[in-house]
């Protein structure tokens, strides 16, 4: 397996330099100019010509692109254009945080509720429960999540205030003291949660129930069952464990959203996390900045479905590496 | 099959149903939980000292740099105002529209009212002596006024100042102040001339021609720099210094924390003498970019300042529990629909100017203006805060704003006829035509505007009952921007936010490589001349009668519609008191606002 895992990893390092490579070029097309704010009546057209000198845009696209690779072989992703010049590997590293905190509560949220909702509806085929689950988690999946925050909003932070609406802190946060704080930052963090989890988990559950139904019908659940076993040990030993394999392919596939964040839920909410960090720096043609989000994210796509492929076989015997 | 669920016992049944009812309502008791653990911190928070000491303003985008040199956004700007010191008072004349310049013991003018809204005591300058040619200008330091280090500031830190705002590698948006300075007429500064302190209260700024005294005093009040905590700092790595994080000003506030992206803190200066500590002791700059979440914490009084409050939520915010005052500062943005004057294909081949073959003709623009009903517009979208625009000078600007031009009413008959004298008649399939061509085009405009969508639709069923076809296309912000600058649109609707000074010659100069914002490619020799007659008075006032002129050709030959003049509005807490907003800004005088008592605490 570990010969596996090696040349998985050594196949993604040309993947993720010609992914780096394409879009170096191709945010280079796309229209726009990472110095126009700077082209406005009363700024002197030379300050977009400077500011371009500076962010080394006059060079030929072929040198720009051979001093890129330099740097960034160097571990030099670069400053950001549209962050008063921090490295943006700085500017990744204070977005991070907050987007990994967010995103492992909901991830942790999302397939606790959604495994069970999709085992509890599996086992009550057709019954009630079944039909009220399955009917209240499409609702919820198919609700727009930025629709879903601001009516969460209008409803916990306004009609009844009971959260607040947005940001980390409340004003004055740092005197509560680290439990104090801790607990201003898990209250304002209960909204986005539940928006996000709540969706998240009916997606989870559809699967799962799916995948169950298939299980549930096999022989050797019968045979367990024929055998005299108790059913939660059915269930939960024998069906369950099968049918969790199409869930590891999600949880693979989820890595990168935990790192690269939920734009909605951070515009929204105003948390400065991953989200933001990438769109805004399309919107403001912060080439560096782009570059080190794809980059990153590249590199957790590759990861994530490599340990889904090795869960996969640690999980289910058949499947060898 | 569907025998298998029934396999489990009625006891497990039971126990599953029981375990679901537990996962189900774990959330909500977690939720339960939280909001009854926080929610008395958090009235706790609203209603304790935190808050009545803060004030809290939402914005959304976070600031760039604090430093004057360098800081481009309005939100920096803001912000460095109150942490820096600064040469003259400046204080907007709502009378007269003209702004007006105080040091310690002089001003430029007297304000006609008697009122103002601004103390002299903030300039670090005592006076100034305009020279009689208007060729130089002298400046007398106050010697009481210090950094928050304590070292004093001298006439050295705004020279050192005015060397970094005109050195090209630091590359400031400021450096335009500087174009009157001696050597900036060849291209490059001559900082061993243009300005010079002699001793540490005297301050002299020579010119390479004789420039107006107000426009003198606008240029040479630059915000100083601390030259002794600057001056290892080199300028390729000027932009980078950490210094930059950590501003050292001498202003009525200084920077408490920052969080990028989450929240600036400023805390009132109480070593300040410029001029005074600011009254409340903390203001905090929040990040919150979604408009409906802005909104949400206005009514619900987590925040105080709101700004670009939209005409259709004044209602909900006027009636919220939170009592919320609108205010505005003026006239300062409008919207226009622009017309390509000159054939924009044919000039990017070949570079020759050539009408336009649907906008070309000076009468088909006025027809086109007439067709508009622009009040429409203003009644549904902007009501009491919009005012139709006649031409690029703001009404608030009363010293040069031509009160005589009505603007065209709407008139689709008179329109229509217009259009028929220039040779446009009906065709067959109900549009306007002319030589086989038809009047259809394209009306571009960037995503994301609500106010300029709304009117872009009643300008389209306005054109299509004269029988003009117009589609609308909405762009990418960046693509907008950089066809505009290309000048590739044949029609667009787009805004300007104006300056203070009046300079068209950028957007309706003749020389269309020079004028970068001339998309229309509209050319009138008169508009250059008069605007050149303009600039050399040395008073504005004796400007006057060519800036109205200047309005009238504008009228007439419409190079672009202009819609309507918005009043931007502003929702406010009324616990703020004191504060005074105007033309020249939200914040004009937030160090002498205070904050009443929190209403929570009141018996």
């Amino acid at each position: 397996m570990l010969t596996y895992i090696f040349k998985r990893l050594l196949i993604a390092i040309p993947l993720i330099f010609g992914v780096l490579t394409l879009t170096f070029f191709i945010i280079r097309l796309a229209p726009g100019d990472p110095a126009a704010f700077f082209i406005q009546p009363g700024i002197s057209p030379n300050v977009a010509m400077q500011i371009r000198e500076q962010y080394g845009l006059n060079d030929p696209l072929p040198i720009q692109y051979v001093k890129w690779l330099g740097h960034v072989l160097q571990g030099d992703f670069g400053r950001s254009f549209s962050r008063a010049q921090q490295p943006v590997l700085e500017v990744i590293a204070s977005a991070l945080p907050i987007t990994v905190t967010i995103a492992l509560l909901t991830l942790i949220a999302n397939f606790t509720f959604g495994i069970l909702i999709g085992v509890i509806s599996a086992v009550r085929q057709n019954s009630f429960i079944d039909r009220f689950l399955t009917v209240t988690a499409l609702f919820f999946y198919s609700m727009p999540e930025f629709w879903f925050a601001l009516m969460m909003i209008i409803l916990f932070a306004l009609k009844f205030p009971l959260f607040p609406a947005s940001g980390l802190n409340e004003v004055g946060a740092e005197g509560f003291g680290p439990f104090g704080f801790a607990m201003d930052r898990l209250w304002h963090l209960v909204l986005p949660v539940t928006v996000l989890s709540i969706n998240g988990a009916a997606g989870i559950a559809r699967y799962v129930r799916g995948s169950m139904l298939e299980v549930i019908r096999q022989d050797y659940i019968r045979t367990a069952r024929a055998k005299g076993l108790p059913e939660r040990l059915v269930i939960f030993r024998h069906a369950l464990r099968n049918a969790l394999l199409p869930v590891i392919t999600l949880m693979g596939s989820s890595l990168p959203f935990i790192f690269s964040g939920a734009l909605f839920i951070e515009v929204i909410f105003a948390f400065p996390g991953m989200g933001r960090v990438t769109v805004e720096a399309i919107f403001a043609r912060d080439y560096p900045l782009i570059i080190a989000n794809t980059f990153i994210s590249g590199i957790l796509i590759v990861f994530g479905n490599l340990i889904a492929d090795v869960l996969y076989a640690v999980v289910d015997p058949r499947i060898k590496l | 099959m569907t025998t298998e669920p029934k396999v489990i016992s009625l006891s497990e049944r039971c126990r599953a149903h029981s375990g679901l009812c537990r996962i189900l309502q774990l959330p909500f008791m977690l939720l339960l939980l939280f909001s009854t653990a926080c929610s008395k911190g958090g009235d706790g928070h609203a209603g304790g000292t935190a808050m009545d000491s803060t004030l809290v303003i939402t914005s959304l985008g976070d600031a760039d740099y604090l430093n004057p040199v360098i800081g481009a956004s309005v939100t920096s700007s803001n912000i460095f105002g109150l942490i820096y010191p600064s040469l003259l008072q400046s204080e907007f004349d709502t009378t007269t529209g003209l702004l007006n310049y105080m040091a310690l013991e002089k001003q430029l003018r007297s304000s006609p009212s008697g009122h103002t809204a601004k103390t002299p005591k903030a300039a670090l300058a005592r006076t100034w002596r305009m020279a009689p040619d208007h060729r130089s200008i002298t400046y007398t330091l106050r010697s009481d006024a210090y950094w928050d280090d304590g070292k004093p500031i001298v006439a050295g830190d705004v020279l050192f100042a005015y060397r970094l705002y005109g050195n090209p590698v630091i590359a400031s948006p400021r450096q335009q102040y500087l174009a009157e300075l001696e050597g900036a007429e060849k291209g490059e500064i001559d900082f061993s001339r243009a300005v010079m302190a002699p001793d540490d209260t005297t301050l002299v700024f020579r010119f390479h021609k004789p420039v107006p005294e107000y426009l003198a005093l606008f240029h040479t009040s630059l915000t100083p720099m601390p030259e002794h905590f600057w001056h290892n700092v080199k300028p390729e790595e000027f932009r980078n210094s950490p210094l930059n994080r950590k501003p050292l000003g001498a202003g009525p506030y200084r920077l408490k924390s920052w969080k990028p992206q989450q929240e600036l803190v400023l805390e009132s200066n109480h070593r300040s003498n410029l001029p005074k500590p600011g009254n409340i002791p903390q203001l905090s700059f929040r990040v919150v970019p979604d408009y409906t979440v802005r909104l949400a914490q206005l009514q619900t009084g987590a925040v105080d300042v709101v700004e670009n409050i939209k005409p259709e939520d004044f209602q909900g915010l006027m009636s919220s529990k939170n009592p919320v005052d609108i205010k505005n500062v003026g006239l300062r943005v409008y919207d226009y629909v622009g017309w390509s004057n000159i054939d924009q294909d044919e000039y990017l081949k070949s570079g020759r100017a050539v009408p336009h073959p649907l906008f070309g003709s000076a009468a088909v623009r006025r027809a086109l203006t007439f067709a508009m009903d622009r009040q429409s517009i203003i009644d549904g979208y902007l009501g009491r805060y919009g005012v139709p625009a006649v031409t690029d000078i703001s009404p608030s600007l009363k010293w040069a704003f031509n009160e005589k031009i009505q603007p065209y009413p709407f008139d689709p008959q008179r329109a229509l006829s217009m259009l028929k004298a220039e040779g446009w008649v009906p065709g067959p399939d109900g549009i306007l035509q002319k030589d086989g061509r038809r009047f259809s085009f394209s009306l571009y405009t960037n995503a994301g505007n609500a106010r300029r969508n709304y009117a872009s639709v009643i300008i389209q069923q306005n054109l299509r009952r004269i029988g003009i076809e117009c589609k609308l296309e909405v762009q990418e912000s960046n693509v907008f921007f950089d066809n505009l600058q290309n000048r590739r649109l044949g029609a667009w609707m787009a805004g300007w936010s104006i300056g203070l000074e009046i300079d068209p010659m950028d957007v309706w100069g003749s020389d269309l490589e020079k004028s970068r914002f001339n998309f229309m490619g509209y050319r009138n020799p008169q508009v250059d001349r008069l605007s050149a007659l303009a600039k050399e008075k040395m008073n504005p006032l004796d400007a006057r009668p060519y800036w109205l002129e200047y309005q009238e050709i504008l009228h007439r030959d419409q190079p672009v519609t202009f819609l309507y003049w918005i009043r931007e509005t502003q929702g406010f807490s009324r616990r703020i008191e004191g504060e005074e907003l105007n033309i020249s800004g939200v914040f004009y005088n937030i160090d002498d606002w205070t904050l009443s008592p929190s209403r929570t605490l009141a018996p």
